[in-house]
């Protein structure tokens, strides 16, 4: 599998972009997007997902344009949107047939997968029961589950660990994991804990424009030697907190721990080893 | 009293952005160019036997008038009926429930808010009907105050009272909406065919403020032709070949101060009402519309499995629809209130037993307006309920996921009239027979057009009610069923309609599907 993305831009009017010029290449494995809220991860999604068209630029699935013939990355696809609802009167057994039969898939084994899909995310006992009474994780949870319905070739999952809990965020990692040995997964999120422990790739995203784009040994290179800790008293933390990326502040009774990125060293600083959150910070407050 | 006005301003604005209210303005304009029929038109809009009144101030400005008052009130109320149900639905209700805005204040001003949106539609009719009458020029002289008299007096404090009227539904039946619906069309039926003997002077209870005028207009022609018998007064859209009418000048009405007292009461009345009504307003401590009634038990679902993706089952690719159609009519059935369903059932009986004029003409399309709510989500509810990302990211879902709908949709129409249809079969009245499927048909196509087109299920209720209004009233113009024409060739003109409907619901949804 290979996701080509070219130079593909979301024009809203004459001055704004949900996504300028964005130009991306996925193979198997799993693609970490971050980015502040707004970066275009969710527009980019969309594209990908078919359900938004660019304005310029293109998108190949194994070199066929999704753009033109949409239904060649339906037919493979698994998404899980930021905002989906379900519809509260059908239970869970019956919103994944519908889901089944939207994507065009059947057969005799459906009912069996949709069982072991709902068992498998810890849904069986309530599959009879609507939707509507179902919390948000549970919710979370069917999405995941139509998600995975087709045997997808490329799955995206937009802000995918939303109301679920610690637990089931543990979970749906070592799910994501598993799902990456033979698919594209592209895994959208603003907390880097999301993606650091998994994603083979790293794509750091701001207003509409890949900033960087790689492992994650190459990106958090970027701020390598870099990574500061310095105590100051509370008076001076402000003045200093101004002038300097800061990555961190922790409190305490009469000093603030101030964790910062800098090329030059200033006395009496610590240095610290960088982390993926170190460098998303950096790459998106420089 | 500044945040007072900042809350109408905000909901208003609100309110009024929006695509569907632009579409609604068009409809207003258009209707409002039919409310004085052109020269040589085959159709009435209030004619007193075979008389219509000339073409000059006083009678386009009050003939609009009083169509404004009656119709839009008839179809206002669907229009602004939901604004508290929005509030709940998009939680802004319970951030205002924590705020210092009183009950009444908080009601008064969703009221005016619903008036203010009211208004609009009607100034809009308004600089229609001045347009009309230079249209319609019969070298009469513009006299201005003759369409701002009957506008102030006979339309305005109706839409007052129907803004009130809107709001205290919400607050007595919190969130039934097809409770809302069907209860006011009953008590506009029961308001509007209110007889006052004397009009003269028995005005007070004429919440339209109509009958005055229509009772001067009665009388203007008595004097004109010196008769007491002049035949029925027709209000409403009534074909007919108006060109052999005799017309009569109408002068205007000079209204007595009682008149203008109760108009005065009228708004009175309602803000006393308000009033009332806030002492009950629940101040959104409402249940959830899917309460849970064993939350705990489901909250409690053991997180103990993990997916073994290497066991599941291989499916097969399908493109049957039936499993569509199926979950689409299922979807249909399961909306609304499990109570509705009684009705149905006993619409159903009536269309088995009652005599077969009735159960067509009245039953039947009674028994349709009680699905309004589930035909105006049929192609909306995607995005009320945020399932388009997944619907638009189907396979083929112009193909298969519209046409499912649109024939789960038929289906239910001729589920319930199932026992006319059996009934029809047996005396092998195919006329009829086909007429309910195409009325079905028709129906749901409107829903379909209407709800692609606005994206909201708004405009469609507004119609279906008006739709149903006509055809209880015996208009023969909304007829879609086949109710009173009976003739092959009403039929075709009904399969043109649909053919028509369907087209451009397939072209908009494309162009939609292309653009999103």
């Amino acid at each position: 599998m290979k996701l080509d993305i070219q130079n593909v831009s979301k024009k809203y009017n004459s001055n704004k972009y949900g996504l300028k010029e964005y130009t991306l290449n996925i193979e198997n494995g799993i693609l970490g997007l971050l980015g502040p809220n707004g970066a275009g991860k969710s527009t980019l999604l969309k594209m990908i997902a078919t359900i938004s068209k660019p304005s310029n630029g293109s998108i190949l699935l194994n070199k066929n344009n999704i753009v033109k013939d949409p239904n060649y990355m339906r037919k493979q696809l698994g998404y899980l949107p930021q905002d989906f609802g379900v519809y509260p009167n059908l239970n869970a057994y019956e919103f994944l047939e519908y889901m089944a039969a939207l994507k065009g898939i059947g057969g005799a084994q459906l009912k069996q997968r949709i069982t072991f899909l709902l068992e498998g995310l810890n849904l069986a006992e309530v599959a009879k029961k609507p939707i509507g009474n179902y919390s948000g994780g549970m919710k979370q949870r069917i999405g995941i589950a139509q998600a995975l319905l087709n045997h997808p070739k490329i799955l995206l999952f937009d802000e995918p660990t939303v109301g679920l809990d610690p637990e089931e965020r543990v979970r749906f990692r070592n799910l994501i994991s598993e799902l990456a040995n033979d698919c594209i997964v592209i895994l959208s999120s603003h907390i880097v804990s999301d993606i650091d422990t998994i994603a083979d790739q790293v794509a750091i995203m701001k207003e509409g424009q890949l900033l960087c784009q790689g492992n994650q040994k190459t990106i958090i290179d970027t701020v390598k030697n870099k990574v500061f800790e310095i105590t100051v008293n509370k008076e001076n933390a402000l003045n200093f907190i101004k002038q300097r990326i800061v990555l961190n502040t922790i409190r305490k009774k009469e000093t603030v721990t101030v964790r910062y990125i800098s090329d030059t060293v200033i006395e009496s600083s610590i240095p610290c080893e960088a982390t993926l959150e170190d460098a998303y910070l950096y790459t998106t407050k420089k | 009293m500044k945040n007072f006005i900042t809350i109408i301003k905000s909901d208003y604005l609100q309110r009024t952005r929006s695509y569907a209210f632009l579409i609604t303005l068009c409809i207003s304009l258009a209707v409002a160019y039919s409310f004085i029929p052109a020269p040589g038109a085959t159709y009435s809009t209030i004619r007193i036997g075979d008389y219509l009144g000339f073409y000059n101030s006083p009678w386009i400005g009050y003939v609009t008038a009083i169509m404004t008052s009656i119709f839009l009130s008839l179809s206002g109320f669907y229009l602004v009926n939901g604004t508290i149900k929005n509030d709940i639905n998009s939680k802004v209700g319970q951030i205002i429930a924590t705020t210092r805005v009183s009950n009444f204040g908080y009601l008064l001003s969703k009221t005016i808010s619903n008036f203010l949106v009211l208004c609009t539609i009607a100034f809009i009719i308004f600089l229609m009907s001045i347009i009309l009458f230079f249209l319609y020029n019969e070298r009469f002289s513009f006299e201005i105050l003759q369409f701002i008299t009957p506008y102030s007096l006979i339309a305005i404090p109706s839409l007052f009272f129907i803004s009130v009227l809107a709001v205290l539904f919400e607050v007595f039946f919190i969130q039934k909406s097809i409770l809302q619906n069907v209860l006011f069309f009953f008590l506009f039926s029961i308001l509007a065919i209110y007889d006052h003997t004397d009009t003269s002077k028995n005005f007070y209870l004429d919440v339209f403020g109509t009958k005055i005028i229509t009772f001067q207009m009665e009388e203007t022609v008595k004097n004109t032709i010196g008769k007491e018998d002049l035949g029925q007064l027709n209000i409403g859209f009534v074909l007919g070949n108006v060109s052999e009418a005799n017309h009569f000048l109408f002068s205007g009405v000079d209204f007595p101060i009682g008149y203008i007292l109760s108009r005065m009461g009228w708004v009175i009345f309602g803000i006393l009402l308000l009033g009332l009504a806030s002492l009950f307003f629940h101040r959104f401590r409402v249940k959830e519309p899917f309460q849970l009634k064993n939350r705990k038990t489901l909250l409690q679902t053991k997180i103990d499995n993990d997916i073994d993706i290497s066991i599941l089952p291989k499916v097969a690719l399908s493109f049957k629809i039936f499993p569509l159609i199926k979950t689409e009519f299922i979807l249909l059935v399961r909306s609304g209130y499990k109570w509705l369903w009684i009705l149905n059932i006993a619409g159903m009986l009536g269309l088995c037993f009652a005599p077969l004029p009735i159960a067509h003409q009245m039953i039947l399309p009674i028994l349709w307006f009680l699905q309004v709510s589930r035909w105006s989500s049929l192609v909306t509810k995607e995005r009320i309920f945020s399932t388009h990302f997944f619907t638009f990211a189907s396979y083929q879902p112009l193909k298969r996921l519209l046409l499912s709908q649109i024939l789960s949709g038929i289906l239910l129409a001729l589920l319930l009239a199932l026992p006319l249809l059996l009934r029809y079969m047996i005396q092998l009245d195919f006329m009829h027979i086909i007429s309910i499927i195409l009325g079905g048909i028709f129906i749901v196509s409107l829903a379909v057009l209407t709800g692609i087109l606005t994206k909201g299920k708004k405009l469609f209720e507004i119609l279906f009610f008006m739709i149903t209004y006509a055809n209880i009233n015996a208009i023969p113009f909304t007829d879609y069923f086949g109710g009173l024409h009976h003739q092959y060739s009403y039929l075709g003109g009904i399969v043109i309609l649909v053919v028509i409907l369907l087209t451009i619901s397939y072209s908009i949804r494309n162009i939609e599907l292309k653009r999103i």
